[in-house]
């Protein structure tokens, strides 16, 4: 008998013939977050298994239950002698140090040869249980413990615990994107929802030296490391806002100041997008806001790319935002007070419905093409990763 | 790089470094270990405490170390105020203190204490008259800095003390000396407790000190020491203290001729900040010379210091222990809010020089011009 971990596949079974496709994805991150860690990983269309030696595995789960496309992680037991009476003797003996009052076997039989049916194993389990432990009960309903048996074609999986996933694709199983990444509350939170549904993300931050500060961009990178530990490595590209941002205070109307800045951040985004075979823009507008989100200005903004632009948290109020941010720990990093690009320059009476025709007018009066293509080539990249790397400090 | 951060931390020198390296590679005995390596330590301690105790004109048992000027700030006040409550409950802080002082006071108030706060004038002087009204019978301490870390503005504590003890002999008088020791020339014997603070006179980062004068009764913070060091438990920090003795010592020498010379580098910063019209000065015919702080009225202090850091000048935002706030020493002089949020100061010391101070001129009002350019034109 062997002990291992069991992962049965999130909202995987509604992809049929490309089920592989996903799953391969999903083994090849788990792979990854097991870097370093001597574990054999094998599947099959229904199943996901882990084996390591016995100190390794609570150090596995904690890696593994950041990682998307796990509907449930299992720390079971392999038998791989199916004989009934081994069976029944392995299960007695697993529980033995228990002391159950109420207990309940549930067995699934996908070895459809195997000389017993289901409720048969069940019943024979359980009376091998009933018979060693006479102080124990069968209690179908509300039991104590549950006793599930796996019979498949290679051997029988016993377990008892079961412990939920994250759900959600597997990251990267839907492509990359690229997350506009402030240092707010909002966007870690629509970075977070994203690679929930499959999306590999690349993030993007705008600086504006000196009116913004290292400590800042720190918080943003420290952001970054926090959602790294569901995307796997993070590459973070760093725009230099800093011209643009001046010229479009110096020359643009103030009420005008925000929509034209995201129009540029928009512009700029696509563009590193497309460099960096992105398929969306994601960030976390959320709808009515600010002066920025209501509807008239994300379309006016919107309208300067071609290319999608999802918005996790759109339609999320910000207090069901800030439930997420506290549950995948980015709140306490995103509310520590720098100064972003988007909270300097901030005009007393921003526009709340832009009209296009005026930005365009208006936009003419900076050569931007040149400036966005200057930040876009001259940006710098960090690539972070959520491995704690300790070395000499000096 | 030109530092002009000199009141926010100085570097080691180089002589006190050499110190602490030679009595950590030499000292390895613990002060309180009976062996001879042991007493070679605490003899060490006792020729550093005495040491200090002649150049301030103390005595080796007034000197008690810290890790750091906040921690002496804590031990006085909340020691002092522990120690006597059954004279009284009250103290009386200046409004141009170390934020430490307020948090402590803060601590106070919430366990039962009551906390006065004295006017200053407007040239950062305490007002002696309202200083005199607010002295009780149950007023334990006073606490007034010699000198303020934002503006400069050296309070007179001989002529304080004396304004105190006339309204009541029993109040004692402490004083943060931080900011004054090494740069200007203070008298340990105007006060009752002094706090001073190592890596501001070119010691290392860890190590402070209170001066507690001996007839001073205290009560200790933390426990778990002898009767030796009963005010600041624990393994002393033999090497730290060895530091700090020696940096002191070097501070206090030439003193007169060293401020004479911060006072030259001073008055061409004045001279030239004067030229633009939207600084304002933030200094008064009391403040020192080694502080200069000024109001830029329409920059964000922390961009001016970020444009400036990619210069490789360094400067701070009000104090270097509340960035990004309100400077409450400007608002208690100045009364002017817009001043008060603006602000930035330029330390210098002695071992700042006239070229660093031309360049710092020249790159200043290259940064201050687009700065100002950009942010003044509101549309």
């Amino acid at each position: 008998m062997e002990k291992l971990i069991i992962i049965k596949y999130a909202e995987l079974n509604t992809k049929k013939s490309n089920i592989n496709y996903f799953i391969k994805i999903l083994k090849d991150n788990i792979k990854k977050s097991l870097d370093g860690i001597d574990a054999n990983i094998h599947f099959d269309k229904g199943r996901m298994f882990i084996e390591s030696s016995e100190n390794n595995y609570n150090i596995i789960l904690n890696k593994i239950k950041n990682i998307f496309g796990i509907h449930e992680i299992i720390i079971g037991y392999k038998l791989l002698d199916r004989d009934l009476e081994v069976i029944k003797s392995t299960v007695v003996d697993l529980i033995k140090d228990e002391n159950i009052s109420t207990f309940k076997v549930i067995t699934k039989r996908s070895d459809k040869n195997y000389p017993f049916d289901s409720m048969e194993i069940s019943r024979k389990v359980g009376g091998a249980v009933l018979k060693a432990y006479s102080n124990s009960k069968v209690d179908v309903h509300n039991p104590e413990k549950e006793i599930y048996l796996e019979v498949r074609l290679d051997a029988v999986y016993i377990y008892f615990n079961r412990e939920k996933g994250i759900g959600g694709y597997p990251v990267g199983s839907l492509g990359k994107g690229i997350l506009m990444l402030s240092g707010g509350i909002d966007s870690p939170v629509a970075g977070y929802l994203a690679m929930k549904r499959g999306i590999k993300l690349e993030a993007l931050y705008f600086e504006s030296p000196p009116h913004t500060s290292d400590q800042a961009k720190n918080k943003v990178l420290e952001l970054a490391k926090k959602l790294s530990s569901y995307n796997g490595e993070m590459k973070v590209h760093i725009i230099n806002f800093t011209k643009i941002q001046e010229e479009i205070y110096k020359n643009i109307p103030h009420e005008y100041l925000i929509t034209i800045m995201r129009r540029m951040m928009y512009r700029i985004s696509m563009k590193v997008a497309k460099r960096n075979k992105c398929l969306a823009i994601i960030n976390g507008e959320s709808v009515g806001q600010v002066a920025s989100q209501t509807l008239t200005s994300m379309q006016v903004i919107n309208e300067v790319i071609n290319m999608p632009v999802i918005r996790p948290v759109a339609c999320l109020d910000k207090l069901e935002i800030i439930d997420i941010a506290k549950k995948i720990d980015t709140y306490e990093t995103s509310i520590l007070p720098f100064e972003d690009c988007c909270t300097i320059f901030v005009p007393e009476h921003p526009v709340i419905n832009p009209l296009s025709d005026k930005c365009e007018e208006y936009e003419k009066l900076i050569d931007y093409e040149e400036l966005i293509n200057d930040a876009v080539i001259n940006h710098n990249v960090v690539k972070i990763s959520n491995k704690n790397k300790y070395e000499d400090l000096l | 790089m030109i530092y002009l951060d000199y009141s926010a931390t100085t570097p080691v020198s180089f002589e006190v470094l050499d110190t602490f390296n030679r009595t950590t590679k030499d000292f390895i005995g613990n002060p309180n270990s009976l062996h001879k390596l042991g007493v070679k330590s605490q003899e060490l301690i006792t020729s550093a405490t005495k040491q200090i105790a002649d150049i301030c004109n103390i005595m080796p048992r007034e000197v008690i170390y810290t890790s750091n000027a906040t921690e002496a700030n804590n031990l006085a006040l909340i020691g002092v105020m522990m120690a006597n409550y059954h004279q009284g409950k009250h103290l009386i802080v200046s409004k141009l203190e170390h934020p430490s002082i307020y948090k402590i006071c803060d601590y106070l108030e919430s366990n039962g204490f009551e906390v006065s706060y004295v006017d200053n004038d407007e040239d950062g002087l305490i007002n002696f008259d309202h200083l005199k009204k607010l002295v009780r019978e149950d007023t334990v301490l006073v606490s007034i800095c010699a000198v303020n870390s934002e503006t400069g503005v050296r309070q007179p504590l001989k002529m304080i003390r004396q304004i105190i003890k006339k309204e009541n002999n029993n109040t004692l008088l402490h004083s943060d000396f931080t900011q004054a020791i090494g740069k200007v020339s203070v008298n340990f014997n105007d006060v009752d407790l002094a706090s001073l603070s190592g890596h501001k006179f070119f010691a290392p980062k860890g190590i402070g000190m209170l001066y507690r004068n001996e007839k001073v009764k205290i009560k200790p913070l933390i426990y778990g020491s002898s009767k030796s060091n009963e005010l600041h438990p624990g393994t002393p920090a033999v090497a730290l203290i060895a530091s700090f003795s020696k940096a002191l010592r070097i501070a206090l020498t030439d003193l007169e001729k060293k401020e004479r010379f911060v006072t030259r580098l001073n008055e061409k910063l004045v001279k030239e900040f004067s030229v633009h019209k939207d600084i304002l000065i933030n200094q008064t015919k009391y403040s020192i010379p080694h502080i200069l702080n000024i109001s830029l009225l329409n920059i964000k202090p922390e961009t001016f210091i970020h444009a400036m850091e990619e210069k490789d000048i360094y400067l701070s935002t009000n104090t270097a222990c509340s960035s990004g706030d309100l400077s409450t020493s400007v608002m208690a002089i100045y009364n002017d809010k817009k001043r008060a949020t603006t602000t930035i100061r330029i330390s210098i010391s002695h071992i700042t020089t006239s070229d660093e101070i031309n360049q710092f001129i020249s790159q200043f009002n290259s940064v201050y011009n687009n700065l100002n350019n950009l942010t003044s034109k509101e549309a």
